[in-house]
């Protein structure tokens, strides 16, 4: 699925509707409080288009709404403040120096054949390289299960591919128009 | 394609939706095995599509269709952590399929007997909620169902395929989906849950592949999520870039709709130079198909478009659009 016209339409809307609220204090900020504002706008923008619906959206939000709470509260008015939180999983806290110790020992106990070597190997890799992904994907540590890491991921992918298309062509636009 | 008269309606459903999948496939079956054989034991363990009715002929022409959807499931067969995802492989699978089939014929009446046991137990532990693993049981059940009707329609009919010849229960009367293992695999509701779950992953990743540029090559999920984390970051680090530009190109965080529009996003007839007088006021006047382009063009004063031609960026006044902004702010809010 690619980034459709009406996607690139409505997060252009709601990103404009944010920066407008900036407008009036931004003016003469510097160049470093200006990008803030942009990509904060941006980013709210791309979430709020999920209204709700996917993690990594509540999560998006969740995080710039520390940054900036009026703003957010104004673009998501419309929705309600429960389904914007992340339900945290429960975590087991291990020390790991002693969590690695006992899974050698039980590496060493297990018989191991050239096969299941390989296996275990490309389990490890492919369980590093998830964290790595959960790592990346706002909310990745709230997402349960593989499947659903994934799929927000696609989500993501595709808002993310939004957000850039409209800002380049916007940053052309406005290129072009200096040029002149 | 080689069809009965009565079998008709059916294979039509099944020939016409190459794009359905086979979970729709699926459900097509079960209602019209509901409808024509209403009368059926609940009980009975094993699911199968009336053995009976359907002919080698049928199932022939029912694969190629359901091609895009087996090769993923089928890629499990080999038992690696790998996903090999391509259509060429069915034909080698199921070359490989008949052979194992013929070592395991007298393991068939065990494995109905099994099989019932099984069915006790997922009665009793599985749970109704997980609707997609349900139906990522249904899918794998239609598709081991075509590989023991192939099966059964080569050799003579035994004890255990007569039971099953009968349809069972629906599945919409005890929400129950009762699976039947695959020959050679674990029988365990857990690994067949976890098969599912496995599958749904590998399809997923299927759509991840098409998403993300230079993918075609990779196989294998540690690879497909090293190109995923690299393009999701890279992504991010654009975004990045693209705001830090936009920050220093304009001072006053004002940018050209227009411009945008008539580049980018809409189909419009119209021209895309940003300058001419033209535009904004044709486009006011002819019924513009978008309402979200509307709002954006009913602001635009052509009398201010010229004065301010030489200001290319900014396209509000602010004095003037603010109260227009604001009732189309109050609009949005309702999105």
């Amino acid at each position: 699925m690619q980034p459709t016209s009406t996607m690139n339409e409505e997060f252009l809307k709601k990103w404009q509707m944010g920066l407008q609220m900036f407008r009036p204090s931004i003016d003469n900020a510097s160049v470093s409080e200006r990008k803030r504002a942009i990509k904060l706008s941006a980013d709210v923008a791309m979430a709020s288009l999920r209204k709700g619906t996917t993690c990594w959206s509540r999560a998006l939000i969740q995080k710039t709404a520390t940054e900036d709470n009026f703003l957010v509260r104004q673009m998501l008015s419309g929705i309600k403040e429960e389904t914007l939180i992340n339900k945290k999983l429960p975590k087991v806290m291990c020390h790991r120096k002693i969590v690695r110790r006992s899974k050698k020992i039980l590496m060493r106990r297990k018989s191991r054949s050239a096969m299941e070597e390989v296996a275990a190997k490309a389990k490890k890799l492919v369980k590093r390289k998830t964290q790595g992904l959960r790592n990346v994907v706002p909310g990745g540590e709230f997402m349960s299960n593989n499947v659903l890491l994934i799929q927000e991921t696609l989500d993501y992918i595709v808002s993310l591919q939004t957000q850039v298309n409209v800002m380049r062509s916007i940053v052309d636009a406005a290129e072009a128009g200096i040029e002149r | 394609m080689m069809m009965n008269g009565g079998e008709a309606t059916e294979a039509e459903l099944f020939l016409n939706c190459d794009d359905m999948s086979v979970l729709e496939r699926q459900r097509v079956q079960l209602n019209y095995h509901q409808y024509h054989h209403p009368g059926f034991e609940p009980t009975l363990p094993c699911f199968f599509p009336n053995s009976s009715k359907m002919n080698v002929g049928e199932v022939d022409s029912f694969l190629p269709s359901a091609g895009l959807d087996l090769p993923e499931i089928y890629g499990e067969l080999h038992g690696d952590a790998r996903i090999s995802v391509s259509p060429g492989n069915i034909t080698t699978e199921f070359g490989n399929s008949k052979k194992r089939k013929f070592g395991c014929v007298d393991t068939e009446t065990k494995v109905c007997n099994e099989k019932k046991k099984m069915m006790m137990m997922m009665d009793r532990e599985v749970a109704v909620e997980e609707e997609e693993e349900e139906k990522s049981k249904v899918t794998e059940q239609c598709t081991r169902s075509i590989m023991k009707m192939k099966n059964k329609a080569k050799k003579e009919q035994n004890s255990c395929s007569n039971d099953s010849s009968k349809v069972t229960k629906d599945s919409q009367r005890t929400d129950y989906i009762h699976v039947r293992a695959r020959r050679g695999q674990a029988t365990d509701s857990h690994s067949i849950a976890e098969r599912a779950r496995r599958e749904k992953i590998s399809g997923r990743m299927k759509f991840l592949q098409d998403l993300v540029p230079g993918c075609e090559k990779i196989t294998g999920k540690a690879g497909m999520l090293d190109e995923i984390i690299n393009y999701v970051q890279s992504l991010q680090r654009q975004v990045e870039f693209l705001s830090m530009k936009l920050a220093t190109v304009s001072p006053r965080l004002d940018f050209n709709i227009d411009d945008i529009f008539s580049k980018e996003v809409v189909s419009a007839p119209m021209m895309n130079l940003p300058n001419t007088v033209m535009p904004p006021h044709m486009m006011v006047n002819s019924g513009y198909p978008h309402d979200m382009v509307n709002s954006g063009y009913v602001h635009f004063n052509p009398m201010q478009q010229v004065v301010t031609s030489s200001d290319p960026l900014s396209c509000f006044n602010n004095g003037q659009s603010a109260t227009m902004w604001d009732s189309e702010v109050q609009n949005l809010y309702t999105v």
